[in-house]
């Protein structure tokens, strides 16, 4: 079986990202990682191909240093990667994203000589948090698609998944080709060995040009603009209790909170 | 019936879900400053009252498409971007309920358009376009957009606009027959596993707890607390993921958005996913025994000490009050 | 700051860190408290490979530099001193295997280690610690092989070893010229756990006696030749010190970092107290330490790798390392106060860590008699 996984070089979601002084935001020094979603989506990706056979292709768009998100990935179970350089792609929205994924994975698949059965994205990104692009791919595709799984089987010659809802979950089936976007799965991402990083060092990945892709530039020109970017109003800091003792802290608490009306 | 917006409505077993209702109060703003009719959009299973609901709360026209299902990806996809082809709107507001952010990706390819996403504002803009904020790396920026292209799509989230006093309406009401094409997907069963109803959104007072809560045990102290107060428990993720409570009170990136009154955080260090989701709520009190902890930068009275102590002291203190 | 290290290096070394800091980190802090084992960390650091990063290449291992490894001693101690131990006592357990075993004993032994099993070093005794010629364990040899009688203490992994290596006396009137090395396999019938250490630090990591009663092995489990025991031993000593010295190291670090956290956040006098002098001279004598004792790892992994003499350099980053290691906690814990003083706080943890590196694989004063002996020879 024949799996992409596509994926997005996002600033680290541990860290609180404002903006810098002059407006953008502050992502200077931010380690790149691979975006959360998108390494739930290569951890099921992964245990559904070691529970049949397969192989994992990822896919990235983006700067040369995106290549550290596909390196990892190598480590944890995808065994080919290619980079699109987003030289000349100018400003992507989702829109956009989707289609150029679209003609990415027309692409991979040529020089893979092989058509993907299932494509793997995160239900979204921690920096843009769209969540629009993996069925937007679908869409471009012409192919089916599910939002938001956390577990996923081959069944009949096309997929079972389970789709998180608020009250439980939906089984939902669909034929192959396929693209499948993931949430949170009940387990979490494996972490790459001392042997898997070494050999995922040694796989080169593959450079995709924008030229390489053939994508048409009208469907290029993002529809969604950004007209400015600010920051929520800042809470102002309140007050910290830390008396000495128990009974003072919470008599002083207290106290403020029957002030403020709180209860 | 040209000019128009669109409020598509996503319903469950007949009723509108409240972002639907709420979406219309800001989509009749800006029908009036562009001389625009507010539509409502209902799709589901049998709409004949569900419709006249939807007029109620101010839309000037309701368009109903009768579907098998409360949602299914691919017919409601093709029957929206009918819908839309058909009426030409200047703008398409989708809930963004799970099914919403679902919905509206599809359609915005099948219409070639652009989609805000999340969006927590909406003004009208000196330049003629729909001004949407969206939030961005999980609330700390706020983005505003626009988008170039028609219809103007966005998804809204729920609890950030209030619903219209429901009025006695007649609004015209359409009914549209469309045969969705084309499925590929199929849901094979709905599992309900949480059967309790949270909601989260429209509480006013909120007590939630993480993972300093240390175990299930101690985390019904979170309850007693919530049900002195006549709030509703919130979660952050270390709990549900150790059993402690549903998924059902999730509360930040990943699970509810929530502004309520009052907040009181037990025993949550104040992780950046957690507080994108609570950073809204009115007053927030926060209890946690490391004096550090991020949680405070955010909180009005933030209460150094051990959560095992303070909320039955806490607990006590108001019983007293309230007798 | 920190070592130079090849691209590589650095990945392998991040890769660490983030494990480190999201699996071992806070988990051990309540491990610590309890004295439990922590079974699942210590199964996830091998299923990583931690255990094993001193693998050969041939014997299927990844081939890591030496001041890699070094880099990575330090991570692995920087969160957690007693989740080091536990892995690098598995690779202390593995070089004598390496230093005489048989193509067969390696390829077996490294395999188990490959798969994310444990092993255990089984030289000290309670009357035998620095001074092996009171070796009171014996083996005797027969027709079938060797039958085992002794008990072994203070044994690193001696709980939850998939292999040992035991140190025992085949001739006696030899002394230390009398010493064998054998690999005990788990389970062999003779072998017990006995008592279990509850220690001051790494208590994390499992401590026992190992009890050997009748315990008949074949010939095939002797290391080398007889009387190669006490050789080999030192061997191994002498090779794994330096790493040990990159553990302490580990924990000066974390002690800088802990204090340097707390003196920008503490206020006193209206400044926190980082722009007090008295503070910055403490912290920078704790760099000074730290920083000259990670160049003296470096120095002693580099000369073994490199083949030249390293017996006194990596007995001097033991010493220095362990020595340093003691020292700056006590800074760390000073410029945090009371509550360096408190267990709620890291450091006081950082004390009790950073003791045993005075004391095992050779205590300091022993480390000292190497150096000596070394320096009055050169002269």
């Amino acid at each position: 079986m024949e799996i992409l996984v596509c994926v997005k070089q996002v600033p680290d979601d541990s860290v609180k990202i404002g903006l810098n002084s002059s407006g953008k935001p502050a992502v200077d020094g931010v380690t790149m990682v691979a975006n959360a979603f998108d390494t739930y989506a290569l951890e099921m990706a992964t245990r559904l191909k070691e529970a049949n056979e397969g192989t994992i292709t990822v896919v990235a768009i983006g700067p040369e240093k995106a290549k550290d998100a596909l390196k990892s990935c190598l480590a944890v179970g995808a065994s080919k990667a290619y980079i699109v350089n987003e030289d000349g792609l100018g400003d992507m929205d989702s829109l956009t994203t989707g289609y150029t994924l679209s003609k990415a994975v027309a692409k991979i698949e040529e020089l893979n000589g092989a058509k993907f059965d299932i494509i793997f994205c995160g239900k979204e990104t921690t920096d843009c948090t769209t969540g629009m692009v993996g069925a937007q791919l679908a869409e471009r595709l012409g192919i089916g698609c599910v939002t938001g799984i956390v577990d996923i089987e081959l069944k009949d010659g096309g997929i079972s998944v389970k789709q998180e809802t608020e009250e439980g979950y939906n089984v939902v089936e669909t034929s192959l080709p396929a693209v499948v976007t993931v949430n949170k799965p009940a387990y979490d991402p494996r972490y790459p060995t001392m042997k898997s990083k070494m050999a995922a060092r040694k796989i080169p990945i593959g450079e995709i040009s924008k030229a390489d892709l053939g994508v048409e530039d009208d469907k290029i020109v993002p529809s969604v603009k950004v007209i400015s970017l600010s920051e929520p109003p800042k809470k102002q800091a309140g007050v910290k209790i830390n008396e000495k003792t128990f009974e003072d802290t919470m008599a002083k608490a207290m106290e403020i909170l029957k002030d403020a009306k709180v209860f | 019936m040209d000019n128009c917006i669109f409020v598509v409505m996503e319903t469950a077993e007949g009723v509108i879900k409240n972002v639907g209702l709420e979406m219309i109060t800001p989509a009749k703003e800006i029908a009036a400053a562009k001389s625009l009719k507010t539509v409502a959009v209902v799709l589901g299973k049998n709409l004949a009252e569900t419709a006249k609901q939807a007029a109620n709360y101010g839309a000037d026209a309701v368009i109903t498409v009768e579907l098998n299902s409360d949602y299914s990806s691919d017919e409601y996809a093709f029957a929206v971007a009918e819908i839309c082809k058909k009426y030409n709107p200047e703008a398409v507001f989708i809930g963004a309920t799970q099914n919403g952010k679902d919905l509206a990706p599809r359609v915005a390819v099948k219409l070639n358009t652009g989609c805000a996403s999340d969006v927590t504002g909406i003004k009208m803009g000196d330049d003629g376009k729909i001004h949407f904020t969206c939030p961005v790396y999980g609330g700390t920026i706020l983005a505003e957009n626009v988008i170039d292209t028609l219809p103007q799509m966005a998804t809204i989230r729920g609890g950030v606009f209030k619903k219209c006093e429901p009025a006695e309406s007649t609004a015209e009401i359409i009914n549209e027959n469309i045969t969705p094409e084309n499925v590929k997907t199929k849901i094979v069963d709905v599992v309900k596993e949480i059967s309790e109803s949270v909601n989260l959104e429209d509480a006013e007072v909120i007590v939630a707890g993480g993972r300093g809560m240390g175990s299930a045990e101690n985390f019904s102290l979170v309850k007693e607390l919530a049900d002195v107060l006549g709030g509703v428990v919130g979660a952050t993720r270390a709990p549900i993921e150790s059993g402690w409570i549903s998924r059902a009170h999730q509360i930040g990136q990943s699970g509810k958005i929530v502004a309520p009154k009052l907040y009181i955080a037990c025993g949550i260090s104040g992780a950046t996913q957690h507080v994108t989701g609570m950073v809204g709520s009115d007053y927030i009190v926060a209890i946690n025994k490391d004096e550090d902890a991020p949680i405070f930068d955010v909180a009005n009275v933030g209460i150094v000490g051990n959560v095992m102590q303070v909320i039955p002291e806490m607990i006590n203190e108001i019983k007293k009050l309230r007798a | 700051m920190g070592y130079i290290l090849t691209e590589e290096g650095k990945e392998l070394v991040a890769t660490v860190k983030e494990f480190c800091e999201n699996e071992v980190k806070e988990q051990c802090k309540e491990f610590d408290m309890s004295g439990e084992f922590p079974e699942n960390i210590v199964k996830m650091g091998a299923e990583m490979g931690l255990s094993a990063i001193e693998v050969p290449e041939q014997y299927g291992g990844v081939g890591i530099d030496a001041v890699t490894c070094a880099a990575i001693c330090e991570e692995m101690a920087k969160a957690d001193a007693g989740f080091y131990t536990t892995m690098s006592a598995t690779g202390l357990a593995l070089r004598p295997v390496l230093i005489a075993g048989s193509e067969e004993q390696k390829k077996w032994a490294c395999d188990i280690v490959l798969n994310g099993g444990q092993a255990a070093f089984g030289l000290t005794e309670p009357m035998a610690g620095s001074d092996s010629s009171n070796t009171k364990t014996v083996a005797v040899k027969d027709d079938d092989g060797y039958v085992l009688n002794g008990r072994k203490c203070f044994i690193t992994n001696g709980g939850i070893a998939d292999f040992y290596v035991i140190f025992a006396m085949t001739n006696k009137s030899r002394g230390i010229r009398g010493i064998s090395a054998f690999i005990v396999p788990k389970g062999t019938e003779g072998l017990s756990v006995g008592n279990h250490e509850n220690k001051m630090g790494i208590r994390t990591s499992n401590t026992t006696d190992v009890v050997l009663e009748d315990v008949r092995l074949p010939h095939s489990a002797l290391l080398g030749k007889e009387g190669m025991g006490f050789m080999i031993a030192m061997k191994t000593l002498d090779m794994s010190r330096a790493y040990v010295g990159a553990g302490a190291v580990g924990i000066a670090q974390r002690c800088i970092e802990e204090a340097v956290k707390y003196s920008k956040q503490r206020i006193t006098f209206g400044s926190p107290i980082s722009n007090h002098q008295a503070i910055q001279f403490m912290l920078a004598d704790m760099d000074i330490k730290t920083e000259t004792a990670r160049a003296m790892v470096v120095q002693a992994v580099l000369r073994q790798e490199q083949g030249l003499s390293f017996a006194k350099e990596s007995a001097i980053a033991k010493c220095y390392a362990g020595d340093i290691a003691v020292q700056v906690a006590l800074d760390a814990i000073q410029i945090l106060g009371g509550y360096g003083y408190s267990r709620e706080y890291p450091v006081e943890k950082l004390l009790r860590d950073a003791k045993i590196f005075q004391i095992y694989e050779g205590t300091n004063q022993i480390q000292r008699s190497v150096i000596a002996k070394s320096v009055l020879k050169g002269m």
